[in-house]
């Protein structure tokens, strides 16, 4: 039997292990996403049209929104693990908690929300 | 014909409860070939008797004079002075960081023992555990027991970053004493504590630890391959089925 | 007293002093996680400016390709490369691979992530 019988268990193998598998794919996506942004593009930054034009290609907006979800997964179980880091008490984490997954789940929405308008404004 | 003398400034930190800590200097004349201890030592007994330390063996096996000499986690009696400075330098003696200072060079070591406590830790072990599993085997697969590589001298502890600001998280030497316990035999108990935030997911790939360490541990190792044992836990115990009543005729 | 752990100390995170090439990578990958996630966030709310028509996004991509700000895309492009790369060395170790040689590992690894930094540097800097 543990001597040590609490404190609560506030970061397990699962989030350590969803992080690691997010930033893996991360690295694929972020890849592609860096290499179209300024490598591929004469001039280095895409413009209006190009953005829109590069929206239209089929598999795009699916893969820059699951691109958009992993990020912030691995974004913000990171940001935990660092506050974590920090021993906060229960209640400080648990206002973490609220406040990263309200925040992830904004801009997810957001960032879905936009893809959506820019796929429409690209078929106009 | 013995070493030419050196004059060394030791600065040590001081500090006792309701000071303000600060440095003092100590010059000494010294033989370079003189362990740090040596000199704290001579200080103590010719220059200040308030000045506070640990020391014991004196040949790096109880773990009780670690250090932060010139800001790196040392055990004293084993470093020499020459290996630090040179003629006319300084050496800089702190206490280990991220343990709560006593007074001096003292600090307290409880909680990191009530940590090790936990892992039901076992100082010997069969020599095949006992050894990082790359090192050559001396024995021949005579199957024999050696005192562990673990000294318990704390310097792991004041080398981690995640230890800076967490006086829950196990530790490099708590969790290497779990690896190497759980290689030997499987225990659920042990396999919580890793898997815990204050346990083998605190730690953040610095290996600071490893650097430190004076004995041959090699925390960082025993921690990365505790991490495998506890993906491997996971993902048996996702495809573990209840077993099966056998059917007789 | 002093030294005990304590979450106010979070600033010796960042302190690279008498600390080895492990710590390095350590320090390097905590500052750039926070820098990507700021980042992150602020790129978010700017690409809002796609919804706002061709004038809005194209004025906000010429004030993007001036000097000072394309030196901050490089920042954040080279933070991206060295945490993506160093990740692959943590994650590696972490799955118990690789750790004798984590130093050899991180060394080449930022040889190929300031190949790579170079190689979008010379690309965005040569059409300014």
């Amino acid at each position: 039997m543990l001597i040590r019988t609490g404190p609560k268990n506030r970061e397990n193998f699962w989030l350590w292990f969803t992080k690691i598998a997010a930033g893996f794919l991360i690295i694929f996506l972020l890849g592609i996403h860096l290499i179209v942004n300024h490598l591929i593009v004469p001039g280095g930054l895409l413009s209006y049209r190009q953005v829109l034009a590069y929206y239209q290609i089929p598999f795009i907006p699916i893969m820059e929104v699951f691109f958009l979800i992993i990020v912030f997964t691995h974004s913000f179980i990171g940001v935990r693990s660092i506050i974590l880091d920090l021993n906060p008490s229960k209640r400080v984490l648990s206002i973490v908690d609220v406040a990263l997954v309200s925040v992830a789940f904004i801009f997810i929405v957001y960032g879905t929300w936009l893809v959506i308008v820019v796929y429409q404004l690209g078929r106009l | 014909m013995s070493e030419p003398k050196w004059l060394v400034d030791f600065q040590i930190l001081r500090q006792h409860p309701g000071d303000k800590p600060h440095f003092k200097i100590y010059p000494l004349e010294v033989d370079p070939e003189e362990n740090v201890l040596d000199a704290i030592e001579r200080i103590w007994a010719k220059k200040d008797r308030t000045l506070t330390f640990r020391h014991a063996c004196h040949h790096s096996t109880c773990g009780v004079c670690g250090m932060r000499v010139n800001g790196v986690e040392k055990l004293t009696c084993i470093t020499a002075i020459k290996s630090v400075t040179k003629n006319g330098g300084i050496v800089r003696v702190e206490p280990l960081r991220n343990f709560t200072v006593l007074s001096d060079l003292v600090v307290d070591m409880g909680p990191f023992f009530r940590h090790m406590g936990e892992t039901r830790f076992n100082s010997v072990a069969p020599v095949g555990y006992a050894s990082l599993p790359f090192e050559p085997d001396p024995t021949n697969s005579i199957p024999l027991e050696r005192l562990v590589d673990c000294i318990e001298c704390g310097l792991c502890i004041s080398a981690c970053p995640a230890a800076t600001t967490n006086a829950e998280y196990s530790g490099p030497a708590a969790l290497a004493a779990i690896q190497l316990m759980l290689t030997q035999n499987f225990s659920p108990d042990l396999m919580a504590l890793a898997d815990h935030d204050n346990g083998a997911w605190r730690c953040h790939s610095a290996f600071e630890c490893s650097e430190v360490c004076p004995s041959n541990v090699d925390p960082a190792w025993r921690i990365m391959n505790l991490r495998r044992r506890v993906v491997a836990h996971r993902f048996k115990s996702l495809f573990k089925f209840p077993k099966q009543e056998k059917q007789h005729a | 007293m002093h030294n005990t752990p304590q979450s106010n100390k979070w600033p010796l995170w960042f302190d690279p002093r008498h600390r080895k090439m492990g710590s390095w990578a350590f320090i390097l990958n905590r500052i750039t996680a926070i820098g990507l996630t700021v980042y992150l966030c602020m790129h978010l709310i700017v690409l809002s400016k796609l919804a706002m028509g061709p004038e809005a996004y194209d004025s906000f991509i010429a004030l993007a390709k001036k000097p000072a700000v394309i030196i901050g895309e490089m920042f954040v492009i080279a933070g991206a490369i060295i945490h993506g790369l160093n990740g692959i060395r943590i994650t590696i170790t972490s799955f118990g691979f690789g750790v004798r040689y984590q130093k050899p590992i991180f060394i080449g690894l930022m040889v190929i992530a300031g190949a790579a930094i170079f190689l979008f540097g010379y690309k965005i800097f040569s059409e300014l």
